[in-house]
């Protein structure tokens, strides 16, 4: 089974996600509320894919990207983006994630992103 | 979607935000400059941006988008404007207070002011009051 680590400050998003991939038999194995838990939680739970927004406390999505792809550069990560967010979409791939979605999620468009990224495997 | 559910999640989650911004706005009348508050106001509304866009309230992701935006000018500068930039923002807190207190009673959060989303956005104030008030009479004529 895929287990998956979601980061993001607002509980509500994170209980979306939650919902959205437990509904698909993915397991979410953690949660975590800033950039610097998520990179904590990752170290300790080996995820298979984080679910990463970009918008966080205490260190932004992006930082924590870096700071994951530093301990394991093939690290999954898809990144919980806001219209108008592009730049930070770009800068947050430019360090490693595979790929993004955008809010209001939609569940056709989060789960056929998280197949996409476990297909690829990268 | 269970929609109770996440109204609920929203309520809960949008008071704490609002409550929190008024405290950094407080912060930020004493120290315009101060980075954590600043970042603060910015991250709580683009929080309250998604949870709305998400529920489809409308209007309360759209004047959250206004005052995030807003606080990425700031953010930029550094501080904010304490003589008009402060008042504006403590009027985009009133009004996301005020849908957020119709999405409870209501169950909908009502209309924006069309006038505060054009302050926010940085038209000057005359301009975006005049805007406003002739928003009505703009409907197109049959030809």
């Amino acid at each position: 089974m895929t287990r998956v680590l979601i980061a993001d400050d607002a509980s509500f998003m994170r209980q979306m996600i939650r919902d959205i991939i437990d509904s698909e038999g993915y397991e979410v194995v953690g949660e975590a509320t800033d950039g610097v838990e998520v990179v904590e939680k990752f170290k300790e739970l080996h995820p298979d894919v984080i679910m990463m927004d970009i918008v966080m406390p205490k260190r932004s999505g992006i930082d924590a990207v870096k700071a994951i792809m530093e301990i394991a550069p093939k690290a999954t990560v898809v990144m919980c983006s806001a219209l108008g967010q592009e730049t930070l979409v770009m800068e947050a791939i430019q360090a490693g994630a595979k790929d993004f979605i955008v809010k209001p999620f939609k569940p056709e468009a989060v789960l056929t992103t998280l197949k996409k990224v476990l297909e690829k495997g990268v | 979607m269970d929609l109770a559910k996440y109204r609920t999640l929203f309520l809960e989650e949008a008071t704490e935000h609002l409550a929190e911004i008024s405290r950094a706005l407080l912060e930020l009348e004493k120290d315009p400059s101060r980075s954590d508050s600043l970042d603060l106001v910015f991250r709580m509304a683009h929080s309250i941006k998604g949870m709305a866009a998400s529920l489809d309230y409308a209007a309360i992701s759209e004047l959250a988008h206004a005052l995030e935006d807003r606080m990425d000018v700031f953010r930029a500068a550094g501080r904010v404007d304490s003589a008009a930039g402060l008042p504006l923002l403590f009027r985009g807190l009133e009004g996301l207070e005020k849908m957020v207190k119709a999405v409870r009673e209501s169950g909908e959060p009502g209309a924006s002011d069309p006038e505060l989303l054009l302050l926010l956005r940085g038209a000057p104030e005359p301009a975006a009051a005049e805007a406003a008030e002739s928003r009505p009479k703009k409907a197109p004529r049959r030809p």
